[in-house]
């Protein structure tokens, strides 16, 4: 039966892939599992036989394809040069279109449609607010104890949405800033040490309130259509923005794609820079100090679509040593942390199994401070590390230390 | 009790595949042809293991083992419906000797990692094909894998001192020792290379290697393959054995590069990568006489690759060029053979001949020290007639390197791809020896059928009694 819509894996993407099996050590679930069809050979040839009508899409199929994570980290190591997450993101979409299940309907309008609902989230934010203040999250192993990884909630938020934050330094632009759907109401601190950094390098941040959900964890769960809609609102709040800065790695990996996703998507994705690059290309320029310190250890978590998805290392542990902090490796292997989106919620046995991996290696770390440049990696690491560390995104720790700077002199 | 409800019962019913579509994802290996996997089982232990060889040999169906599926001569694919046994899950290192300088390991533990993990003791497992990074200890063993640094080091075979096996009657057998040199057969010597034809391995006793207290890897550019060629046939006069020495002609450093962005000079007609290793005096004074060497057959540029990240970025170039090579087609055809140093100019002109007269897209990367061809033909094998063409092709070249004193095969096996050409470097006495060496073990031929040997291997098939054999 083979393919029914125009998002599916195309016949040059299935076929760039040489079955070579370089990419399979590099696959976290081929390493829990050893078996072909949770690797991605196994996946894109699993896809290319669907495509040539050699076997139906059936339960099978989308198992295979169910099981993966999306990290990428095929992609980085394929010498190929196969868009792996591209094929998946289209095999999901076909998914969607020929195996309907009320089940993914529903995720599909929170993916969808909620998350770009800010009175929705908002309210969703007020609910686990309170429930963070009767430490409701604290309680047994439910689905309230998914909550643990987060940060704790402002009451009232603080939304950026629709500000300007001018800068008082000698100007060199104009940044417009993604809000994010869940970023705004539950990582402000990001995005306050995001304003802060750029505001203080000469640029007055914009966050145009034209702007909704970046559409990432729609396209990945297959949700395409849902995904075109948001990129196409998201193409046009920033159609005028020279500079667009996404804090969140899962958000700037997508944009940077939306050249397949929306009109004249392309033009805005070539505009759009991760805070950790943006920020670490500033200090190398000398717009930004390096501050000294005493040299403490912090670990860094490469999140997938940071490393494998955009290519960024450098990054991260150039803010942390301009933070006056040493930088320690935890993961050669860049293995996924497991958090993937929603895969957390779709496979929590698998995520965990990941999550608790990355947690005795930032342990073994011997380090109190983990930093992590996206909210899915950050939230699993604080649920699994729990109390004994803290976690912040890169951005944060370097701002902080710019602060301390600033009370010093 | 079906054949699957059999083997549900010995390892539970979420170690096996049986699923149409599953089946069709291990029905290849890297390589070009499919076979039919009847169904596929992840056996954890020695004893798992030989209860699923007796499972099989109750339902007479053939067993054909797996590993991470990087072979290129289709090794792991099965020629008849058969049960596909991966042994990706014993992937442990049993233990390490030291001292010794020996350690046991599972047949699933992935090259690269044995070394990473050895690391701290300043120890390595030596033989290190391209695959590497993906390929299991236990294809290794299967295929008598070579790689780069095998010209100074041996293949497999010079690194294994043991191998447990699983044998036709499911029985468990450890063949070798720690000894460098136990008494009798040397039978672990017959299991290596034997591809999965006499038994399942299912553990390994790998000789281990210290590392190099220095270590210099040269980048030499030149304009035209002969140079490149001659250089490579000088350094070995001169006396010098490299720890590697790796040619890649200019389609390849250019899809290569593509992929790693090491700055591979992507103009030249060539590029040698040769890698010295000992102790300081010996390796400066060793790499500036290739450099001289090089400079003297005409190269137009010899890089110094500085410790650590740029040498470690070349060798990631070069042993990704396998799968690089998708940049020019989909498919892709490797062939393997041996031919003398000396000879390695004149092999070359034939190959690019032949592939020019069949108006194939040719890629060319191999192991120039041990004059280790791996010509790479890109294709796409639904062009109607393509494949045909490129197993023509590759014939003649397989030909013209043995007619130039060469031999099939240097280190990806000869699996079902080359095992037809086999008659062209062995007689039927030797074939008739191979055979009878495999029913020994084998006599149902329940191991990996189809494989290494040609039907009508046996004398009786070609109704000729070998002079002295025992009929
Ligand atoms: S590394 Fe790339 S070409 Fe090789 S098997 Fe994986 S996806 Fe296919
Ligand atoms: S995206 Fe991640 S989980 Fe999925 S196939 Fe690639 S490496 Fe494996």
């Amino acid at each position: 039966m083979s393919w029914v819509t125009t998002d599916a894996p195309t016949r040059a993407e299935l076929d760039a892939c040489v079955t070579c099996g370089l990419c399979l050590p590099h696959c976290p679930t081929f390493r829990l599992t050893g078996d072909e069809t949770a690797s991605p050979r196994g996946r894109l040839t699993a896809m290319a036989a669907v495509a040539e009508g050699l076997a139906p899409l059936d339960a099978t199929f989308e198992e295979i394809m169910g099981f993966c994570l999306q990290c990428r980290a095929c992609e980085a190591a394929c010498p190929s040069l196969v868009p792996f997450g591209r094929a998946m993101e289209g095999a999901r979409a076909e998914l969607t279109a020929q195996r309907p299940s009320r089940v993914r309907t529903v995720r599909h309008w929170v993916l969808g449609r909620a998350l770009a609902m800010r009175r929705v989230v908002a309210v969703a934010t007020f609910a686990v607010a309170i429930a963070q203040r009767l430490r409701l999250d604290r309680v047994g192993a439910g689905p309230l104890a998914r909550l643990r990884g987060l940060r704790r909630l402002p009451i009232p938020p603080r939304p950026t949405v629709g500000r300007r934050f001018p800068t008082a330094a000698s100007r060199r632009g104009t940044a417009a800033l993604l809000a994010g759907c869940v970023m705004d109401p539950w990582f402000s601190d990001v995005h306050t040490a995001t304003v802060g950094v750029l505001t203080r390098a000469g640029y007055d941040v914009v966050v145009p309130s034209a702007q909704t959900c970046c559409g990432a964890l729609a396209a990945h769960d297959g949700a395409a259509a849902a995904a075109k809609a948001l990129a196409a609102r998201n193409v046009a709040a920033f159609a005028a923005s020279d500079l667009v800065v996404v804090d969140a790695a899962g958000c700037s990996a997508h944009m940077k794609e939306y050249g397949a996703w929306a009109d004249e998507g392309a033009a805005v994705a070539a505009r759009v820079r991760d805070v950790t690059e943006l920020t670490a290309e500033l200090v190398a320029a000398g717009a930004l100090p390096s501050i000294p310190g005493d040299g403490e250890r912090v670990a860094v978590q490469d999140p997938c679509h940071l490393r494998h998805a955009q290519r960024i290392t450098a990054a991260p542990r150039a803010l942390v040593r301009a933070a006056g902090y040493t930088p320690v490796e935890i993961d050669p292997a860049a293995m996924c942390c497991g958090a993937a989106g929603v895969y957390t919620v779709l496979r929590p046995d698998t995520s965990r199994e990941l999550g608790v991996r990355k947690a005795a290696q930032v342990r073994d770390a011997g380090v109190e401070v983990v930093v992590s440049a996206n909210p899915g990696c950050e939230m699993q690491l604080r649920g699994l590390l729990g109390a004994s560390h803290r976690v912040l995104h890169p951005v944060e720790l370097y701002w902080h230390a710019l602060e301390q700077e600033k009370e010093r002199s | 009790m079906s054949f699957l409800d059999a083997l549900h019962a010995v390892v539970g019913r979420e170690r096996v595949r049986s699923q149409p579509l599953e089946l069709l994802l291990f029905a290849k290996d890297a390589g070009v042809r499919a076979g039919t996997a009847a169904a596929v089982v992840f056996p954890e232990t020695p004893e798992e293991t030989a209860a699923c060889v007796r499972v099989a040999r109750e339902w007479g169906v053939p067993v054909i083992p797996r590993g991470a599926g990087t072979g290129l001569a289709g090794g792991a694919v099965p020629e008849e419906p058969g049960l596909v046994v991966v042994m990706t899950r014993m992937n442990r290192i049993h233990s390490v000797d030291v001292a010794g300088r020996t350690a046991w390991v599972g047949p699933g533990v992935i090259n690269l990692d044995l070394s990473v993990e050895l690391g701290r003791h300043g120890l390595h497992y030596a033989p290190d094909p391209s695959s590497q990074s993906a390929c299991t200890i236990g294809g290794n063993v299967g295929t008598n894998a070579g790689g780069p640094h095998c010209l100074a080091e041996g293949t497999t075979v010079a690194h294994i001192l043991a191998v447990e096996l699983v044998t036709a009657d499911a029985e468990i057998h450890i063949l070798g020792g720690e000894a460098p040199d136990p008494p009798g057969l040397d039978l672990r010597g017959v299991v290596v290379g034997s591809e999965g034809t006499l038994g399942l391995v299912t553990r390994i006793l790998v000789k281990l290697t210290q590392n190099p207290p220095h270590v210099r890897t040269l980048l030499i550019a030149f304009a035209d393959v002969a140079a490149a060629a001659k250089t490579v046939s000088d350094v070995i006069a001169a006396g010098i054995v490299p720890a590697a020495l790796e040619m890649m002609d200019r389609e390849m450093v250019r899809a290569v590069e593509n992929f790693v962005h090491a700055g591979f000079p992507t103009e030249a007609a060539a590029v040698l990568l040769a890698e010295v290793t000992g102790f300081e005096d010996g390796v400066v004074a060793e790499a500036g006489t290739i450099a001289r060497i090089a400079d003297a057959a005409g190269a137009n540029e010899v890089r110094v690759a500085s410790e650590g990240a740029e040498r470690d970025e070349w060798w990631r170039g070069r042993k990704s060029a396998f799968g690089a090579v998708a940049q020019a087609a989909p498919d892709y055809y490797l062939h393997d053979t041996v031919v003398p140093r000396t000879k390695l100019v004149d092999v070359l002109t034939d190959v690019y001949e032949i592939g020019g007269r069949y108006g194939l897209t040719m890629l060319n990367v191999f192991h120039a020290g041990d004059g280790n061809l791996h010509p790479l033909v890109a294709f796409d094998a639904r062009e109607p007639g393509m494949l045909d063409k490129v197993e023509e092709a590759a014939k003649e070249m397989v030909r013209v390197s043995v007619e130039a004193g060469g031999s099939l095969s240097g280190e990806h096996g000869v699996g079902s791809e080359k095992r037809d050409l086999m008659p062209l470097v062995f007689d039927p006495v030797d074939l008739d020896a191979q055979a009878r060496l495999r029913d020994a073990f084998d006599p149902d031929g329940l191991f990996n059928p189809g494989k290494v040997l040609p039907s009508g291997s046996r004398c009786a098939d070609f109704d000729y009694v070998a002079a002295g054999a025992v009929p």
